[in-house]
């Protein structure tokens, strides 16, 4: 198991617990050293990130990467964003942001594009490959 | 016995009072064209005194522009005197003493005298009169539609310069003809006929209700027109004003309008079509990747490791998820498809909807309220799932702690009626009012509140296909009301 350096820790943000059962998968077989926190809902991964310094850093570790879903119940990956946005700059440094989508709407990519807080956008299912592509990128050692 | 009446004394006195008294302006004129006799009325609308103009040539009661050629009238005149109006046709004109000119019409009488013929003019000051046609041929001139006024004859009397410009003919080409030459051929030997009926029994009214009406212009193109037409009585007797509109772009523009609309019905039944198509289609292999996840789960189960199982019962329950919502959505397209509009009684369909949610309202201890409701024209099946559904959420989304309570409510509004199901359940914020009518969306996780998330979109599609309107009311913690429209009307056939 390999360490990287800054990526202590990846949320993954889905309602659905069979994608959040995949992707935990696909990132153990990744085979890196991780915290994986999972948020089935925009408001608990708010939550999240407005909580992490007031707790102990082993239970509410930053994270890395936020791998968010477009499409949940209630509030939505664009709404995450926006709630996101408003975040102290503090919360969000050097959280990279991957939009994962089963989206086919091309739209949504330009949408993506024209946001600076989404770093990546990724089509579903997410794999190994894109994990490692995605690290590299934005964790180079 | 008193002394006889001397006759002609008697006449003449007689004959004198009552000139003077006529209202008219009276002046007897000999062969020679002077004036032997004014009345008091004369004096007074010429402003002459009756010793200053007896004696005088009867020009000088005319703007000089007269002089020349009069005289050879009163000549003609008396030549073969008889009762008629002067000037026919012609626009007339008089002189006062101050040299002022005014319109007139004046009748000539010749009256035959043991002086001689003379002739008795009647002369009628008609400046009211002109000032009252000119103001009528300014409101018609400055009218924005084409305007023609025709004569009982059927004969142009009036345009305006919109009529000019429509029919692209100048104004003296229009005047003194026959309305007809503005009609398209095919409808021309007819039109005088309806003309006789318009003028045995005028009214407003457009013309050719009904009918599509075309005019043409000078070079014979026709083109679409609405006409309107407004009897008058005018100096001249009955008259009938044609107010005429070119419709060609608003003709063009309908059938744009129209076509665009079957366009958009075929392209929108081609949609229902292919997701029906598509939906059934997709069933197809999921129903294979059930089977086997079945024979997975019933053969080989042991043998896989804790992940394998339950990467097994994920296979199994994403399967079955996707069968619920590809069934929703071939029953989405299905709506409305085999259905025929019928008269249905709400408070009837409400109790069998009480009878098929009985065990649920049972064991939630719902207290559902029907008040009275209408009867409708609608889709009876689709309106039994549209309350159905609305009741089954106000159920599901009820507050864990109490007892819903539900009513159902109606009433007329605008002559549509509205009806409303309120709950005391979770709410919602209004910020997702538009997101819960559109398909598959969800506002609270599925393993809380399970389901596919069509249930509105069926209610939201139910309410178009009777051409009304849904929407929701809410506050988050409070409870919701939904409220739908009814528009749809008896079913020609």
């Amino acid at each position: 198991m390999k360490k990287i350096r800054g990526l202590d820790c990846i949320i993954l943000i889905d309602d659905d617990k069979i994608t959040n059962f995949i992707n935990k998968k696909v990132i153990n077989r990744a085979d890196i050293d991780v915290t994986i926190k999972i948020n089935s809902s925009v408001p608990e991964a708010l939550n999240y990130l407005k909580g992490m310094s007031k707790q102990p850093v082993e239970e509410f570790p930053r994270p890395g990467i936020i791998f968010l879903d477009v499409n949940m119940p209630g509030m939505d990956g664009w709404d995450f964003i926006d709630e996101y946005k408003k975040l102290p700059h503090e919360q969000k440094k050097k959280i990279v942001i991957a939009m994962l989508t089963t989206s086919i709407n091309p739209d949504d990519e330009y949408m993506a594009n024209d946001i600076p807080e989404i770093n990546i956008f990724l089509k579903k299912p997410l794999t190994v490959q894109k994990l490692e592509e995605t690290i590299y990128t934005y964790f180079p050692c | 016995m008193s002394t006889p009446p001397i006759p002609y004394k008697h006449t003449e006195l007689t004959f004198q009072v009552m000139v003077d008294a006529s209202p008219n302006a009276l002046i007897l004129v000999n062969k020679e064209g002077k004036i032997v006799y004014t009345n008091a009325f004369a004096e007074k609308l010429f402003q002459y005194q009756r010793v200053e103009i007896i004696g005088q040539k009867i020009e000088v009661l005319m703007p000089a522009r007269f002089e020349k050629y009069h005289p050879g009238l009163v000549k003609s005149f008396f030549t073969s005197p008889e009762f008629r109006r002067m000037g026919e046709g012609r626009e007339l004109f008089a002189l006062k003493k101050d040299k002022t000119e005014f319109p007139v019409e004046i009748g000539l009488n010749p009256i035959v005298t043991v002086d001689g013929t003379l002739v008795l003019a009647t002369i009628m000051d008609i400046t009211e009169r002109k000032k009252a046609e000119e103001r009528f041929r300014l409101v018609v001139e400055s009218a924005p539609n084409a305007m023609v006024l025709v004569d009982k004859k059927g004969i142009i009397k009036l345009v305006n310069s919109r009529t000019e410009k429509l029919f692209r003919y100048r104004r003296e080409e229009l005047l003194e003809q026959k309305i007809e030459i503005l009609i398209p051929k095919e409808v021309r030997e007819n039109h005088p006929k309806y003309r006789k009926e318009f003028s045995k029994n005028p009214e407003v009214r457009s013309m050719g209700a009904g009918r599509d009406l075309y005019a043409v212009d000078r070079d014979n193109n026709r083109f679409p027109v609405e006409i309107g037409l407004n009897p008058i009585e005018t100096f001249e007797g009955k008259m009938v004003l044609a107010s005429i509109i070119d419709i060609t772009e608003r003709k063009k523009a309908e059938e744009i309008s129209a076509n665009y609309t079957k366009k958009l019905e075929n392209k929108n039944k081609e949609l229902e079509q292919f997701t029906f198509i598509a939906s059934h289609d997709l069933l197809e292999p999921l129903k294979s990747i059930s089977g086997l996840t079945e024979i997975l789960t019933e053969g080989y189960y042991e043998k896989f490791d804790e992940e394998g199982q339950n990467s097994l019962s994920f296979l199994n329950e994403s399967t079955e998820r996707m069968k619920e919502l590809i069934t929703a959505l071939l029953n989405y397209s299905r709506l409305g498809q085999k259905s025929t509009i019928e008269k249905v009684d709400c408070t009837e369909l409400l109790e069998e909807i009480k009878v098929d949610l009985a065990s649920s309202i049972a064991q939630m201890n719902v207290n559902l309220k029907i008040e009275s409701l209408p009867e409708v024209w609608g889709y009876k099946t689709e309106l039994r799932l549209l309350f159905q559904n609305l009741i089954s959420n106000a159920i599901k989304f009820r507050k864990k702690d109490k007892n819903p309570n539900i009513t159902v409510s109606s009433q007329k509004i605008n002559q549509i009626w509205q009806f409303a199901v309120e709950d005391d359940g979770i709410g919602m914020d209004m910020k997702f009012a538009n997101k819960i009518f559109t398909i598959f969306q969800q506002l609270n996780p599925k393993n809380e509140y399970q389901g596919t998330g069509i249930g509105l979109s069926h209610c939201k599609k139910i309410v178009a296909l009777h051409d009304g309107d849904i929407w929701v009311t809410s506050q988050l913690n409070e409870g919701s009301t939904f409220y739908f429209t009814i528009n749809t009307k008896p079913q020609k056939s």
